[in-house]
């Protein structure tokens, strides 16, 4: 038995951050409270273009790289073939089918006006009366989208946890993983790496939540 | 011939003054719908301003000016008959029949809130219209929360 470093400190806390996030940003949209919403709302858009970014640059397991894989990969595993370490080629598209929704729910949040006409998203200054009125109901719409995803996704761990009697939530939260087979550790990207990143990814948030002005 | 004449012209006047008062109720839905898109088109108008670090004060009346024109026909838009029971698509909740003299206060409030927006655009200070927006979109949030479909 082997145990590695599987997920690093960046992947988890993003993953732990989107748990807290989600239901803070139903909560404050569902109570109207749309001042907290944006600035929650704005916080999420950084950590999605974090993600993203560390999914080009980041440790072995969080490349898009290592678990984006074609269908014929898809097909192997759903016959039984082992995965490599990380997520396996459905966890990686179900990674970049969530990030897809975040990643538009925040776009469409950006550009949105409620229908008070008091509150709106901080680039919704650039497009027309009707397409921000479209864009709030995108944003419901998406809700509801990224609702489903994430119940597929809980209803995925508690599969694997109490059918294929794997736990996959440990890992999420210590960082580490054993395996009955030798395994190669993924390597991990440096922490300068991460830092840099999170200041890039907060940076392009603050640049969005300014109005995205341009020089 | 001259009082037959009047008498024509008198029944033509009826006609058409029944039919404004009983004007089909998807009529009077897609009227008070336009009005209510011209108020959040003018609301915007001012948003988008505020946003500006140099605002617009011409577009910031303009669109004061709208909103104090469109706010006091708000409440005649709503006769008997012109809720969810109408066949048409429509947020207005039974609530604005059921508690009338509440639904009138709330709109009466939109038409202040709006006059003082108004006054506000005209004294070009930024300051003053930021506050007076956020007391007429209160007014607007006060009678959606109360009579208009959540989304």
């Amino acid at each position: 038995m082997t145990t590695i470093r599987l997920w690093d400190l960046s992947v988890r806390l993003i993953h732990w951050s989107f748990v807290l996030l989600l239901p803070a940003l139903w909560w404050t949209g569902e109570e109207g409270d749309l001042e907290r919403h944006k600035t929650v709302g704005l916080v999420m858009l950084g950590l999605v273009a974090f993600r993203i970014l560390w999914g080009l640059v980041g440790s072995a397991t969080a490349r898009f790289g290592s678990f984006v894989r074609g269908p014929g990969a898809v097909l192997a595993y759903l016959r039984g073939e082992a995965a490599q370490p990380g997520h396996n080629p459905i966890g990686g598209l179900s990674v970049v089918l969530m990030l897809l929704l975040l990643a538009g729910q925040a776009g469409f949040g950006l550009f949105a006006q409620d229908v008070d006409g008091m509150e709106s998203g901080p680039l919704s200054y650039l497009v027309s009366y009707e397409q921000a009125d479209a864009a709030r109901e995108w944003h419901h719409l998406g809700f509801d989208l990224i609702l489903i995803v994430v119940g597929l996704h809980i209803a995925a761990i508690l599969f694997y946890r109490f059918v294929k009697r794997d736990n996959l939530m440990t890992p999420m939260i210590t960082g580490r993983r054993s395996y009955d087979t030798a395994v190669q550790e993924p390597r991990m990207a440096p922490a300068w790496l991460a830092a840099a990143c999170a200041i890039a990814a907060a940076a392009f948030a603050w640049w969005i939540a300014k109005g995205a002005p341009l020089p | 011939m001259k009082t037959r004449f009047r008498l024509v012209a008198g029944l033509a006047l009826a006609a058409f003054g029944s039919a404004a008062l009983f004007a089909a109720p998807a009529d009077t839905i897609t009227a008070r719908q336009a009005n209510f898109k011209a108020m959040g088109r003018a609301m915007k108008g001012i948003m988008d301003e505020m946003k500006n670090p140099a605002p617009n004060m011409a577009v910031i009346q303009a669109s004061a000016n709208t909103l104090a024109a469109s706010a006091p026909r708000i409440a005649g838009g709503f006769p008997r008959g012109t809720g969810p029971e109408a066949g048409v698509k429509t947020q207005a909740l039974p609530a604005i029949w059921a508690r009338n003299p509440e639904f009138r206060r709330s709109a009466a409030a939109t038409v202040v809130a709006t006059r003082a927006l108004q006054v506000a655009a005209r004294s070009g200070d930024i300051n003053r219209v930021r506050a007076a927006f956020g007391a007429t979109g209160g007014s607007c949030k006060g009678c959606h929360d109360n009579f208009r479909l959540k989304e």
